[in-house]
């Protein structure tokens, strides 16, 4: 091997222009796909919407206290109002009060956080679920991965919500852990499949084999060298399934398995609604757009991060 | 065909066996126990016993599911699924008097579901980027996001109530039971709330779909030698976009048996739907079981129903 000249690069220098190399910088993986997320006017603007939802959900209460849930017998259906009240204290009800004089504008607020905390807590389960079935499944294959599709090919023939709804009303009427979980482990199916795709891919690749052949354990294997690149896919999954966890759990509370006052959920309200149309008809409006808005928000920012973090897949 | 027909219902039984299994589970793990409605403060303490008794809840759990899924097997016996806590008739009996209720609204759904979603997702995709394709997918869209339950509750206060051009509830008017019109009338809503999102999502795939097709070479082949572009377009292309969309319908049919739970309880639908989420409010385990395995046959059977209608409509997929 010849011994590199010191003086070669700057050589070099003067054979190539730098400019052209400055103006065309080596982007990592995670600079690209943002830029093309950016790029993407729909996918940016579910995530705004997201993004105001949960600012709002979390600041709305810390500002207006127990507004949501406080009953006040003379503001029964009343209407909007904005300003100081007697004693000083800012009065903002743009939505107006409820059948029972609760702020309407507070409640949707609360029941937003109460709704979105639900989706991603039972999101966290299924990716945690998701991932470990599919990883094993993916990574050992064999009989391994046969007993375990099995389980897969079991629940999927579950009537999910069905069995979501017997869940928590049988374990516990009302109980948001009850919920989560139950939407938790119904809804890991989607999740283990994208995964063990993405390992029987890796289990293959020359990097992964070397590192097998270096001794790595399989548990070191599949954390540190396969699930990075098979994070894409359940990043986008994950997002669509806040979506759908928000709506199963707005179906649950409606039908009045779910949550009930004085707590505040989307469902819980507009079971509320339904009750008093005809005196308030504006209650069944306000959950709803909530509603609408997650789930369009995330469907747009769940298509957006598909594009963006797997550009093959189109 | 029917080899294989054969041997995917072989396969099916251990799927099954575990949806009983996971059912089975779902009611005797629950807190308290399945004779607990029966606890009121005038019951003797011999009827409980015998209750215990003639229920099997004394015998360890094993044996409580094996004696339950011999039973559950023999469904040629009316006790076979044992008898509704409401109302002691045979869960067999209840289901079967109102299946046709449930198929009705399900099939109606799918039927306009394919009528409208199938010629939206074609004209989309022949005329690519036009305003036409661009309205039809910005509806999909909308449609997609919009939850079942919370249209069809929309559409209940707004064509029900405040227009109240139609009934709220049931299927049929009191003192016209059996007219067919009526029936429809009645169905209109319902039908609506459950087609909705499932005309969104196909529409789009049948877009997809066509889009695909409508690149392939034998496509251009067929416009080369000359053939008319509508004849390339109605025949040669759309045969084939439309095979995978038999895939969809072996999944929909499942989601319209058990997902219309929501809308029936909604509409008070007399179907099987409603008749499961009372169940799971009043803890009628005979009938909560039996919902659960009625979701798990459908989803076997609509998977089954999908392989098969593929292989029939595209030679080139072989079944084995």
């Amino acid at each position: 091997m010849t011994r590199i000249d010191a003086t070669a690069p700057e050589v070099r220098r003067q054979e190539v222009d730098l400019d052209e190399f400055d103006a065309t910088p080596i982007r990592t993986y995670w600079q690209l796909a943002r830029q093309r997320f950016l790029r993407n006017r729909l996918a940016v603007a579910g995530l705004v919407v997201l993004a105001i939802l949960i600012v709002g959900a979390l600041l709305v209460p810390a500002l207006t206290g127990d507004a949501w849930s406080r009953a006040a017998l003379s503001k029964v259906n009343g209407a909007p109002e904005i300003g100081t009240g007697e004693a000083g204290e800012l009065i903002f009800a743009p939505l107006g009060y409820s059948e029972i004089g609760q702020n309407v504008f507070a409640r949707v607020a609360k029941a937003t956080g109460t709704s979105l905390s639900i989706g991603f807590a039972a999101v966290l389960i299924v990716v945690v679920i998701g991932v470990t079935i599919g990883a094993m499944a993916g990574y050992f294959g064999g009989w391994i991965d046969n007993a375990l599709m099995r389980l897969v090919d079991i629940v999927l023939s579950l009537p999910t919500l069905f069995i979501i709804l017997a869940l928590v009303s049988f374990w516990g009427g009302g109980s948001i852990w009850v919920i989560i979980i139950a939407i938790g482990i119904t809804g890991w199916t989607t999740a283990a499949r994208l995964v063990r795709a993405e390992f029987l891919r890796l289990r293959e690749i020359d990097y992964v084999q070397a590192a097998r052949a270096l001794g790595a354990s399989p548990v070191r294997i599949m954390i540190r060298h396969m699930l990075p690149p098979a994070m894409a896919p359940i990043i986008v999954a994950a997002t669509l399934g806040v979506a759908d966890s928000v709506v199963v759990e707005a179906a649950l509370s409606f039908l009045g398995f779910g949550i009930s006052q004085p707590e505040a959920s989307l469902g819980n309200m507009l079971t509320e609604a339904n009750t008093y149309f005809f005196r308030n008809p504006w209650l069944v409006v306000w959950p709803g757009v909530v509603l609408i808005a997650v789930v369009m928000s995330a469907s747009f920012l769940g298509d957006g991060l598909r594009d963006a973090l797997d550009p093959r897949q189109k | 065909m029917g080899g294989y027909a054969a041997r995917r219902l072989m396969q099916a039984v251990p799927i099954l066996a575990g949806v009983a299994v996971i059912s089975f589970g779902l009611v005797h793990l629950a807190p308290g126990e399945p004779i607990d409605r029966f606890r009121t403060p005038t019951i003797r303490p011999e009827q409980l016993e015998g209750l215990i008794k003639l229920y099997g809840l004394d015998r360890p759990l094993i044996e409580q599911f094996w004696s339950w899924i011999a039973t559950y097997v023999q469904v040629w016996r009316p006790e076979a699924w044992g008898y509704s806590f409401l109302d002691g008739q045979p869960v067999l009996h209840k289901i079967a008097e109102r299946l046709p209720a449930t198929l009705l609204l399900g099939g109606t759904a799918l039927l306009v579901t394919m009528l409208v979603a199938i010629p939206l997702g074609i004209l989309a995709a022949v005329k690519q980027y036009s305003l036409a394709d661009r309205i039809i997918t910005s509806l999909a869209t909308v449609g997609y996001a919009i939850p079942a339950f919370l249209l069809g509750l929309y559409l209940l206060f707004f064509g029900g109530v405040v227009l109240g051009w139609f009934p709220l509830f049931g299927l049929e008017s009191f003192g016209k039971e059996g007219d067919p019109l009526d029936m429809a009338w009645h169905l209109v809503l319902p039908v609506t709330s459950l087609s909705v999102q499932s005309i969104a999502g196909w529409s789009r795939y049948v877009r997809a779909s066509m889009l695909e097709v409508l690149h392939q070479d034998f496509v251009r082949t067929a416009k080369a030698k000359g053939l008319p572009g509508r004849r390339v377009t109605y025949k040669h292309a759309l045969r084939n976009a439309l095979i995978p969309v038999i895939t969809l319908v072996g999944l929909t049919i499942p989601t319209l048996l058990g997902g219309a739970a929501i809308t029936e309880a909604i509409f008070s639908y007399p179907g099987v739907g409603q008749m499961g989420v009372e169940a799971v409010a009043q803890r009628d385990y005979p009938v909560v079981l039996a919902f659960v395995m009625i979701g798990g046959i459908g989803v076997i059977l609509g998977n089954l129903f999908a392989d098969m209608a593929y292989a029939v409509a595209d030679p080139r997929i072989k079944l084995g």
